[in-house]
């Protein structure tokens, strides 16, 4: 066996022997059926989520989940908060995302104003929704009092009265759709799951879509149309509105002639959460003073805990000056409810009990949950950013279709590397199966390197590692016909593969550059799933350069004592 | 006895050069303006550029496209794009558009689903994937596909420039970016929604192009050793791109192969992008032979550097 081949071979061997390692956790992933999946979460959580580690990520359009992107508006904020104000939401953030529990959440910044949070496999979609949407403005508000809150109703009653009752031609149930929202949701169907969660909005927020303004819908009441929908909370400001009936209220609310009543310097709220009393879903209904109090910005700490009854409390910290004006705020205003407001709507309104400095605490009330007292305090911590945060891009993807893709994709590959090795196979003769091999060994390395690299195989991945089997063949196409042309002009086998080998070097580089190039600008301006394609590139195309011309040409240097050559 | 597709040719290329000028000056001026015309919002752009909703999904009976228009018509979406979808593992799939929708996050998609469910109630609607981009996403999209491709182009540029000379990298870079135009030409003919996995195509068919650009411009080189007469340079062009041609059949066929292997059981994710692929390759060749070569030897002829007559 001529010299240097032994090494060559080892080479090879260890190699291969190291990507199976490597990609040893990938195979037993798959391998396992749902039941053994879960009976593995359950006996084996650390080896559970240590597997998946190792293993291939799938990408979200792989393996379905939420892919969100968010924008923070920095506009309102002085350059000193604006220059960290994207960091802390992308903290702020994390800590909502680490109470689900998913496994290997993204966020990331992007460019100078966004965030990408991405929660593959998950499975409460609105949940998690509402708690990245809810990134939000946190504002202190007070309630006005019940006597002059009375006297608006009744005035918006008279009001509405004058207007009402008659002609319905026209109105068909659709008009009300402004404030509709169905039972059912967009993920129940994907993810199998009825959240049931009530989704308030604010009545100001609504736009009365109605043709006919001044006729009103069937289902209202022609005598105290708005009180009658009203109870009288039993937390002593505002009112409760049975869920179905809301969106009357909401309708109601937002008729231009009622709008025109209400003073400047109130404004209607809901509240965020829907009471179940008596098996009757309600809504809360607040009307607070426009003026913002104090805002969350001098919040710096929210911890749910327990109070001396074993009730669910959050107990909160503010900064000097937050501690300063909130003792001036309190202080003047004992016994009266002051309304927690985030991104318009109240989470809460606990009634001031004693003047408070710097800390405090809200007393959740009854019938509430740590679970409440802590989704409270996360939003507490999160609402200290005064930037608000929209979503200006997001994707959904079910599980069933990601498999679709996935099934898909191996079929692709099979076919594509069908025709590779028959095209070869037949050209080329023995040389051309021993190519085939070789593209083989460069699929292997493909796969065990994006293990190592954590990479994530998305679905242009799987088409990138698609390509890099017709591209991988190329080098030695251009080796063999290298040969070939040697072999016409006359040179012994020896020589013609030598000959073949080092000519063809130059060409191989320089056409496989090109490739890498590309890939790398795709890798540097693309997205997710455009890097997944980029990253398959670029490596299936470096290693095909080495699995072409070390992996042949180690079997070739056997050859090479052989009068003819099978080409 | 070794196969052989291609035996010893003498076709003679650059001499045909002004009928390949002729066609590849047609789709070059095409690209152009189907790269104009984009950049205007004319043309079909993927919602990730220019914002809006997507929503997929299957009805559990079938249906007419006229009914599901007629009621996104009545809940406020008149021009909302409704497309039935083949190849899907559920049959009556269907796919929603609605262009640039300013209300973002769970509005238009909720709504859309809602208004199909109210519309339908014995045909239960099940959704598959939803995708809300608002328009603000686009245009930074937009612009990271600009500069991937100015990106690529110059790296191209610099590194053939290198290997060979400045010459051969304007010619090669010339050839990359007509291979470019001309597929979005024929993309934007075709009128296929031009998504960012079209223009990875795009791209990925430009750094591929130059496999066979570089194998042609190899042996050039080698052949222009040994020649130094004038009169021998058009015939040693010719002759070094026939010498090479079953090497740039062959490996655009492997690569083919795949493509096509992509477009017919990849799937409709990969569909658009597997069949860009498939013009690009083909062109790409074609570039090799027909563009790139004979741009070198125009310039060359018009101010000779290798040979001083």
């Amino acid at each position: 066996m001529p010299r240097g081949v032994a090494w060559k071979m080892g080479l090879i061997v260890f190699l291969i022997l190291g990507s199976f390692w490597y990609l040893y956790p990938t195979i037993r992933l798959w391998q396992l059926n749902p039941a053994e999946r879960g009976e593995m979460a359950r006996n084996d959580p650390k080896g559970w989520i240590d597997l998946q580690r190792k293993a291939i990520k799938l990408g979200l359009d792989l393996k379905g989940g939420m892919h969100v992107v968010l924008e923070v508006d920095r506009s309102k904020l002085n350059p000193d908060e604006a220059k960290d104000a994207v960091d802390r939401a992308k903290e702020i953030l994390r800590n909502r995302v680490d109470a689900f529990g998913v496994t290997e959440p993204v966020i990331q910044k992007q460019g100078a104003d966004r965030i990408v949070v991405e929660l593959p496999g998950i499975t409460d979609v609105e949940r998690a929704q509402e708690l990245i949407g809810r990134t939000a403005q946190l504002e202190f508000k007070l309630t006005e009092t019940p006597e002059k809150a009375q006297l608006l109703v009744d005035r918006i009653d008279k009001t509405l009265e004058a207007l009402g009752g008659g002609d319905t031609s026209g109105i068909s149930s659709d008009t009300s759709k402004s404030g509709e929202k169905p039972n059912e949701d967009v993920y129940q169907d994907l993810f199998g799951k009825d959240s049931g969660k009530a989704k308030g909005d604010t009545g100001a927020a609504l736009a009365a879509k109605d043709t006919g303004g001044s006729v009103l819908p069937p289902q209202v009441p022609t005598e105290r149309p708005l009180s009658s929908l009203l109870d009288p909370s039993r937390r002593g400001t505002g009112w409760m509105v049975r869920r179905d009936e809301s969106p009357l209220v909401k309708n109601l609310l937002a008729r231009p002639e009622v709008q025109k009543l209400i003073p400047p310097d109130l404004e209607f709220a809901w509240g965020t959460k829907a009471q179940y009393t008596g098996g009757i879903e309600e809504e809360q209904l607040y009307l607070l003073k426009k003026q913002t109090e104090m805002s969350g910005k001098y919040l710096t700490d929210a911890k749910p805990s327990f109070d001396q009854f074993r009730k669910p409390i959050v107990s909160f910290q503010l900064t000097r000056e937050g501690g300063r004006q909130f003792a001036r705020l309190t202080g003047a205003n004992i016994g009266k409810p002051l309304a927690i407001i985030l991104d318009g709507r109240v989470e809460s309104a606990p009634e001031i009990q004693s003047r408070i400095n710097d800390r405090g605490q809200i007393t959740m009330g009854t019938g509430t949950s740590y679970d409440e007292a802590n989704d409270l305090a996360i939003v507490l911590r999160a609402g200290a950013l005064p930037a608000p945060v929209k979503i200006i891009e997001n994707n959904v993807i079910g599980p069933s279709l990601g498999n679709d893709s996935i099934n898909k994709g191996f079929l692709a590959s099979l076919l594509g590397g069908l025709a590779v090795i028959l095209i070869m196979g037949i050209y080329y003769q023995l040389s051309g199966v021993i190519a085939d091999f070789a593209v083989m060994l460069n699929v292997l390395f493909l796969m065990a390197v994006l293990a190592v690299l954590h990479a994530t195989l998305t679905m242009p991945g799987i088409a990138g590692i698609v390509l890099t089997v017709g591209i991988s063949v190329d080098s030695n196409v251009l080796i063999f016909e290298r040969i070939r042309e040697e072999m016409r002009a006359g040179k012994s086998v020896k020589s013609a593969i030598d000959a073949g080998y080092s000519r063809a070097m130059v060409t191989i580089i320089d056409s496989h550059v090109t490739t890498l190039i590309t890939a790398l600008a795709l890798f540097m301006f693309g997205t997710g799933p455009i890097k997944g394609f980029a990253v398959t590139l670029f490596w299936g195309v470096a290693i095909s350069l080495f699995t072409a011309v070390v992996g042949t040409r180690v079997v070739f240097d056997i050859r090479r004592e052989y009068k003819t050559l099978s080409i | 006895m070794p196969i052989r597709i291609i035996g010893d040719t003498k076709v003679d290329f650059i001499g045909k050069r002004k009928i390949a000028f002729l066609v590849s000056g047609i789709l070059v001026i095409l690209g152009l303006a189907a790269t104009v015309m984009l950049s205007f919002g004319k043309g079909n752009l993927g919602i990730q550029f220019v914002g809006g909703t997507m929503l997929e999904g299957y009805f559990e009976q079938p249906i007419e496209t006229s009914a599901i228009r007629s009621a996104l018509g009545s809940a406020g979406f008149a021009d909302a794009e409704i497309q039935q979808l083949q190849g899907r593992a559920q049959a009556n799939s269907f796919l929603v558009r609605i262009k640039s929708d300013p209300a973002i996050a769970k509005q238009a998609g909720q709504s859309v689903l809602d208004a199909l469910r109210k519309a339908f109630p014995g045909n239960p609607f099940h959704m598959d994937s939803v995708h809300e981009v608002g328009p603000a996403v686009g245009k930074t999209l937009q612009s990271q596909a600009r500069w991937a491709v100015l990106v690529s182009l110059l790296g191209i540029l610099v590194y053939i420039t290198l290997r060979f000379d400045f010459r051969f990298g304007v010619a090669a870079t010339i050839a990359t970016f007509h291979d470019i135009l001309a597929v979005l030409a024929i993309l934007y003919l075709m009128n296929v929604e031009i998504t960012i996995l079209v223009i990875t195509a795009l791209l990925t068919l430009a750094g591929y192009s130059l496999t066979d650009t570089v194998i042609v411009y190899d042996r050039i080189r080698e052949n222009l050793k040994k020649y130094h007469k004038k009169a021998d340079f058009v015939p040693a062009i010719n002759r070094s791109i026939n010498e090479v041609l079953s090497r740039t059949i062959l490996t655009s066929s492997t690569v083919l192969a795949v493509v096509i292997a992509l477009y017919v059981a990849g799937g409709p994710v990969l569909r658009d992008f597997a069949m860009s692929l498939i013009f690009g390759v083909v062109i790409g060749t074609y570039s090799s032979w027909f563009v790139a070569s004979p741009i070198y030897v125009e310039w060359e002829s018009r101010n000779p550097k290798r040979f001083k007559a």
